[in-house]
């Protein structure tokens, strides 16, 4: 017998018996949510270190402008400022200064944003980036992560990540810092449209 | 309603003191109180010890002997919730004994009610470092734990509450273990004394003047700590504060 | 309980001394005091966060829900994961035992010409222990979460599975760095300590010829795995590398993304406090270019899951809030225990891999309860820590010591004559005992504390004396 077979025949040897499985969506439905949902969304994501700036789509690429004024290389995921090919090599986005991407949506309850393959592109300038550029519609901001579920496909894209806030560790001394490998700066650009 | 009080062994053996003022509180609160001989112990300790069996001969005496009360209430957290988690593993005798046996505050505050302990008009002017043991707190539900969100709640803090002059100091730390445990005291003297110290030093920090405890356990090592530092600090359970009054 | 002591596999290694080692970590009581601070702190962090969740309590009592029934179908879940997983492109392999993981992600290794492999946090491969069987084969194993980064160049162990280096202080981290990284001697500041390992890292993650990570949770219904942290260093890992190897427990499969839901509300408000990990990151199919391998591991887990008092302890999502919570714990340190999971989840855990060895760490603990309330996913585990306490005494693997206190403790608590035996000096059930041992226990006591002064009655004498007793024993 393989291991896989020897396994399965173990735990099912040893299982405890049948616990019926919860009705999670029954269970969540009807949670008290924050009453200002985006002002919420904003102090979560703040808390988390990231910085958030209000405006309008209109005025994307001047808010990127202000938000990085001296940057270097910079690598957009947005068609609309597509800045440079994203048919590379992983590896390549290895200088990338400043990285532009468009969330599906942001969380209130922790400041987080979802970022699927398709807003990516490419998964590692996301992570090699020094900085990033989220940006999100306001009015696609959901309340906890029970609802951010109900709203994405999570195995769409063969890969997607929450993000909340830049990289950070408390690794040495509790002490907080911010910057660990990924990203050490997180902007938050918050769109009406 | 038919009640008997349980002085637990160490309590009956070395701080006799508290199971008189029990007694006393109680009467006074109106409940005519049996004091059944016949089960020294609740089988407790060798029972947490790893010893289970060797308790149960203890435990057996427990439930034969308050097999006919209404109520057994009991001087101690850790007893009172020994008895009623184990004591219904003996059988339907055992299920019956562990459903009436409660430990004393809580007999205080859900049975008799706040109002009426207020009537005993205790006094004592102390600023009081409150230890609920942790069996009566997360095991029995004495008040609210820490990790937990639940509403607030706290009826030792209400029974005390009840005693004029009595303030409640602040600790860092409301509800960390004191570290007697039981073998554990002798097993892990290191830790034990550590944990002890700790809330000593806490107590100090709160500018308490008396430690008020549920479990006479918890105050046994506290003060045993503390009379080996050099000092002096009352400690007194619930029941002899509620006892303090002018007569 | 004498029937799951008997199913124990017999393995006589050295038995941890939790005691000893606690008793030489409490000789410095100024670290002791700062272990325990930071450990607290966590904590403090943690009931603010949980704060925040009205709804608190009712996530606990649904995901214990959920993990309990996933158990109970465990063999299902993981025949649907691997079915989606495969679906979707992944290799999975399976195995039974710790040298049959690292059997396998060698192999995959060595098939691949892999010669640097970078990871990030994974405890079962800490278990497994994977990084020395790797090396030992000439691969160059390199730990990308800056605290277990920091442990490897000590060639030391992880003292906790979410803070790897929560035992070291800025100074010694700085000594480490300025020996292998060459950062200047003296330098302990934390950020420019963490920049310099940000640069250090960076390389090997950019050379890294595959990438191994953990798994937090597992998909079964979409074939995803889960993986959480706060660094980046996991997903740098598995975005760059050509082949990514996760391994997971058997116990990591969920449902589905509904129930995810339920853990990553709670995972790292548990944890550290934090309403979310920075990264969330939900792995389906490998990058484009590269290979996804998952490896199922067994190690134990089976075993455990067929022990009617302890299969609860699968529930676990290693969030680490029992330990910040246990007093001994952070007034003894995570080496205390000896195992690579530590406190109160480490004690439930460790007995039934390795009873002989593990036989003290059910005793490591006054069964004060904060653990229970504490954990997200309401495992009882204080009452496992009983029951092992139980198992342990019944293998006879108890000292002496307290085995001459139990029995006679036992006789004499039964019989209310025996215990009003006794001298009037010292009034307590400990006067049955031989005296040399009620020295030793004594001295146990009487090392940090005094004696309590005995009464001139009991209260049992009291009462006959004030009260008469019509209830006299026989």
């Amino acid at each position: 017998m393989t291991s896989r077979e020897l396994m399965l025949a173990a735990i099912r040897a040893a299982r405890p018996a049948p616990v019926e499985r919860p009705d999670v969506r029954a269970a969540v439905a009807g949670l008290p949510l924050q009453a200002d949902a985006v002002r919420s969304f904003i102090e979560a994501a703040e808390a988390a270190a990231a910085r958030v700036l209000e405006g309008r789509r209109a005025e994307l690429a001047t808010m990127i402008a202000t938000a990085y004024p001296a940057m270097g290389r910079q690598v957009s995921a947005m068609p609309a400022l597509d800045a440079g090919a994203m048919a590379e090599l992983p590896h390549s986005f290895a200088d990338t200064e400043v990285f532009v991407c468009e969330a599906v949506l942001g969380v209130t309850e922790n400041g987080a944003v979802w970022l699927p393959l398709s807003r990516l592109r490419h998964r590692s300038a996301l992570f090699l980036a020094a900085n990033v550029i989220v940006v999100l519609d306001r009015a696609r901001i959901v309340g906890n992560l029970h609802d951010a579920y109900a709203a994405i496909d999570v195995a769409a894209d063969g890969f997607g990540v929450f993000v909340s806030g830049p990289s950070k560790t408390a690794d040495i001394e509790q002490a907080l810092v911010i910057g660990a490998h990924g990203a050490k700066s997180l902007t938050i650009l918050l769109l009406e449209e | 309603m038919t009640v008997a009080l349980f002085a637990p062994c160490y309590v009956d053996q070395l701080y006799p003191q508290v199971a008189i003022a029990a007694l006393r509180v109680l009467e006074r609160l109106g409940v005519k109180v049996d004091v059944p001989s016949g089960a020294p112990c609740c089988g407790q300790p060798p029972s947490n010890a790893g010893f289970e069996r060797l308790g149960e001969p203890a435990l057996h005496a427990f439930v034969k002997t308050f097999a006919k009360y209404e109520r057994t209430i009991v001087l101690s957290g850790s007893c009172a919730l020994h008895v009623r988690t184990h004591a219904p593993q003996l059988g339907v005798a055992g299920a019956h004994v562990a459903a009436r046996t409660v430990e004393f505050c809580s007999f205080l505050h859900d049975a008799i009610g706040i109002e009426r302990v207020a009537s005993l008009g205790a006094t004592c002017s102390r600023r009081v470092a409150v230890h609920i043991g942790c069996h009566g707190l997360r095991g029995l539900g004495l008040a609210s734990p820490s990790e937990l969100q639940v509403g607030r709640f706290d009826k030792v803090r209400a029974l005390l509450g009840t005693v004029r002059g009595l303030t409640f100091a602040n600790l860092a730390r409301p509800d960390e273990c004191c570290g007697f445990g039981g073998s554990f005291a002798v097993v892990e003297p290191a830790v034990s004394a550590k944990m002890g110290r700790d809330r000593l030093r806490d107590y100090d920090g709160g500018n308490a003047d008396m430690v008020v405890s549920t479990d006479v356990s918890c105050l046994m090592h506290l003060e045993g700590l503390a009379r080996r530092d050099g000092v002096a600090l009352p400690m007194m359970h619930v029941a002899e504060v509620l006892a303090m009054s002018a007569r | 309980m004498s029937g799951a002591a008997r199913s124990l596999p017999v393995v006589h290694s050295a038995p941890v001394d939790h005691a000893a080692a606690a008793a030489a970590f409490n000789a410095n009581e100024a670290r002791v005091d700062w272990h325990d601070a930071a450990l607290w702190f966590v904590r403090e962090k943690r009931d603010r966060a949980v704060e925040e969740v009205p709804e608190w309590e009712l996530l606990r009592e649904l995901a214990s829900n959920i993990k309990e029934h996933t158990l109970s179908r465990l063999d299902e879940y993981l025949v649907a994961f691997e079915s989606a997983a495969t679906a979707n492109g992944a290799i999975v392999h399976w195995a039974r035992d710790a040298e049959e993981h690292n059997r396998i992600v060698h192999d995959i290794l060595v098939s691949r010409k892999v010669r640097h492999l970078v990871k990030s946090k994974s405890m079962l491969t800490e278990e497994c222990g994977l990084n020395a069987y790797l090396e030992e084969r000439g691969v160059d194993v390199v730990d990308t979460d800056l605290g277990e980064r920091i442990v490897q160049l000590r060639r030391e162990h992880p003292s906790h599975i979410v803070m790897p280096a929560i035992h070291l202080t800025k100074e010694e981290i700085g000594e480490t760095f300025a020996e292998h990284l060459g950062t200047p001697a003296g330098l302990s500041d934390p950020t420019e300590l963490t920049a310099a390992a940000r640069v250090h890292l960076r390389e090997k993650f950019l050379a890294a010829h595959a990438a191994l990570t953990g798994v937090n949770f597992a998909l079964a219904d979409t074939g995803g795995i889960i993986v959480c942290t706060n660094e980046g260093n996991a997903d740098l890992g598995m975005a760059l590398a050509p082949i990514h190897i996760a391994s997971m427990g058997i116990e990591k499969v969920i449902p589905g993304a509904n129930e995810l839901a339920v853990f990553l509300r709670m995972l790292a408000r548990s944890a550290t406090g934090q309403r979310l990990t920075v990264y969330t990151s939900h792995v389906h199919r490998p990058r484009e270019g590269q290979e996804l391998h998952i490896v199922i591991v067994d190690n134990g887990r089976s075993e455990q899951l067929g022990r009617k008092d302890f299969w609860r302890s699968l529930k676990c999502i290693r969030c680490a809030a029992c330990i910040n919570s246990c007093p001994v714990y952070r007034r003894s340190g995570g080496y205390s225990y000896g195992a690579t999971v530590s406190g109160p989840i480490g004690s439930v855990l460790t007995p039934g891999i390795d009873l002989h060895k593990y036989a003290a760490l059910p005793f490591a603990s006054t069964l004060c309860g904060s653990c229970t309330a504490v954990c997200p996913v309401k495992i009882d585990l204080d009452a496992q820590l009983y029951r092992w306490r139980q198992i342990v005494v019944d293998a006879g693997l108890v000292s002496v010591t307290k085995q001459l206190v139990a029995r006679a403790g036992g006789r004499v608590l039964a019989s209310r004559r025996l215990v009003a035996v006794g001298s009037m000096l010292f009034r307590s059930m400990l006067r049955a005992f031989p005296a040399r041992l009620l020295r030793r226990l004594a001295g146990a006591w009487g090392r940090d504390r005094e004696l309590p002064v005995p009464p001139r009655e009991s209260f049992s004498a009291w009462y006959r004396r004030e009260r008469g007793d019509g209830h006299d024993v026989a």
